[in-house]
């Protein structure tokens, strides 16, 4: 691993997020997330070379979206790049900006990820991902029961279904310290038994309480080359490395043989990289795109290179909340808020936020030296980003 | 989509910061309902074309990688893993048995037709007679008993009366009592 030359996050926007933006367009809603990143990072729009924009594509019916929203991007005269991944594509700009900043092009990039799904249709848009001939007809947007399913047949159904909740609480304690956050449902723990019972199933055990919401909003986030990192900004938060892992189409995963998750090949190529042996000790906090409560808690087993149970008894042993040895998703992660274009790159600015010390009320109790960043999508691939304190290279 | 209908309810609004502040003399907001009808043609390619063309006969063809031996169903042009060519056809099924059930109670909207389906509906991946590992064709099961979908459930397809080579001559899959 050789990096050209080293870039820094030095600024961070996000409106804020909720079902409903209805009194803003989508330009005023992303100048909301822009107007913030530029002064979070001492900057105007003068001082930005290349603008790059993102999201979900057509799930809003808008043909180039970057088009209308010069008017609140700030694009116009300059040079600007349009990027959409599918539910990485928040991940996919920080790649981008990463690259254009390292590669010496430009020396600051603005990134941009919206989206407005109040506007579309979002089981709809991602039922589209599916192949038309074969698998649209049966397709649910991002919805399946499968990883319940396997979840309870490894575990038993009263673990894993305790797990899934406690999960899901616990983000919500966090979404509750996010006042940007969309659902802030002030969960307790009591409530548990009678949500995993009582709240509807979506698909097999999948229930509406754990998975992720449908939001409104845009995250902007400013990238600069390490000399005006350093100029500009005391605590710039650092991009070590980035993994993109994509598969085939799902034609593969689904019958009666291990699978090698995306997830666990971007993490393991992500550490062998960067001479990461224990994830666990050596990384400070991990903001995770967790579609669901269930996704949420196979995942960690997959990220964090771990066997067995140790993953449900990080969750049981509250381990991974604010003020546990290894917290995950301090801002109540993407059950909470889910502006999909804009989703995965809210994961790398939470945990830029978290390395600058400028988290606010969600900021947790202890110095992050490392953050790792995970980006999902679609046909199940991974961008896994991980940030420094320290200038990495 | 009652449902989701009902659960918005528990999600509060999103209210902007000026809205305690003193009324003002403002003008209604504006929003505008439009539904998009799109026509569309898909070309299926030589190898998804006989796939779909063995339908007619009440065939199941899948496509085998000269290099690790797997088979891909439905068949594609090449191996993605080890990026050759997938020459060689074998037909499987027609029975075979559920490898991974999922029951769908939310009721989405079919792009291909507009329609919202009907739920609760099962969808799941099967292994079929000749196939093994990841190996699975996904499509519908026949509404049954939820006890009986199961892992390692028997199932044969059913096929609709007119074929027309679509994914839709198989009506579904049903489990064999």
């Amino acid at each position: 691993m050789k990096k050209n030359r080293n870039v820094g996050i030095i600024g961070v926007g996000q409106s804020v997020y909720s079902s409903h933006r209805e009194e803003v367009n989508q330009p005023e809603m992303i100048n909301e997330a822009v107007v913030e990143a530029l002064e979070s990072a001492g900057l105007t729009i003068d001082d930005v070379d290349c603008i790059v924009h993102g999201n979900m594509e057509l799930f809003e019916m808008v043909h180039q979206p970057d088009l209308w929203h010069t008017l609140g991007t700030g694009a116009l005269g300059k040079e600007s790049l349009r990027v959409t991944t599918g539910g990485t594509t928040g991940a996919t700009l920080v790649a981008a900006a990463d690259h254009l900043v390292a590669s010496g092009l430009h020396d600051v990039v603005l990134a941009i990820g919206f989206e407005k799904l109040q506007e579309g249709h979002t089981t709809g848009g991602i039922t589209n991902m599916a192949d038309p001939l074969w698998g649209r007809q049966l397709q649910t947007g991002a919805l399946t029961g499968m990883t319940a399913a396997q979840m309870i047949e490894e575990f038993g159904e009263e673990r894993a279904k305790k797990v899934a909740m406690k999960y899901r609480i616990l983000m919500d304690q966090h979404a509750m310290k996010n006042h940007k956050a969309h659902r802030r449902l002030g969960l307790s723990p009591d409530q548990a038994d009678e949500l995993m019972e009582n709240s509807p199933q979506l698909v097999g055990e999948l229930r509406m309480i754990h998975m992720c919401s449908q939001s409104d909003g845009a995250c902007a986030m400013v990238f600069a080359s390490e000399e005006k990192a350093t100029a500009l900004c005391d605590q710039p938060a650092w991009i070590k490395d980035h993994v993109t892992a994509h598969r085939e189409e799902m034609f593969c995963i689904f019958g009666d043989a291990p699978v090698l998750s995306t997830h666990r090949y971007a993490a393991r190529k992500l550490y062998q990289r960067c001479g990461i042996t224990n994830p666990r000790e050596e990384i400070d906090l991990f903001e995770m795109y967790d579609p669901s409560s269930w996704w949420g808690s196979d995942w960690l087993r997959e990220f964090l290179l771990l066997e067995g149970d140790e993953h449900l008894k990080m969750i049981e042993n509250d381990e991974i909340a604010m003020d546990g040895a290894f917290p995950v998703n301090p801002s109540g992660g993407v059950i909470a808020s889910n502006p999909i274009g804009a989703t995965a790159m809210v994961r790398v600015a939470e945990a830029a936020l978290q390395i600058m010390g400028r988290a606010g009320e969600h900021q947790v109790p202890k110095t992050v030296n490392q953050a790792l960043a995970s980006g999902f999508g679609g046909t199940m691939w991974t961008v896994l980003t991980l940030l420094t304190r320290q200038v990495p290279w | 989509m009652g449902l989701l209908t009902k659960a918005t309810r528990f999600f509060k609004k999103y209210q902007a910061p000026s809205a305690g502040a003193p009324e003002e003399e403002t003008e209604p907001l504006v929003r505008l309902n439009q539904v998009l009808s799109i026509p569309q043609r898909f070309a299926t390619g030589p190898v998804m074309g006989k796939f779909l063309n063995a339908f007619k006969e009440k065939r199941i063809l899948a496509n085998k990688c000269p290099q690790c031996g797997r088979l891909q169903l439905p068949p594609r042009e090449i191996c993605a893993e080890c990026r050759v060519r997938a020459t060689e056809w074998v037909e499987v099924g027609p029975e075979g048995v559920i490898a991974t059930p999922d029951i769908t109670y939310y009721a989405s909207p079919d792009p291909l037709t507009g329609e919202t389906r009907e739920t609760p509906y099962i969808s799941a991946h099967f292994l079929l007679k000749g196939c093994k590992d990841h190996e699975t064709l996904w499509h519908e099961l026949k509404m049954t008993d939820f006890d009986k979908v199961k892992r390692g459930a028997k199932v044969r397809p059913v096929w609709s009366e007119k074929r027309v080579g679509a994914i839709t001559d198989i009506k579904y899959f049903e489990i064999i009592e």
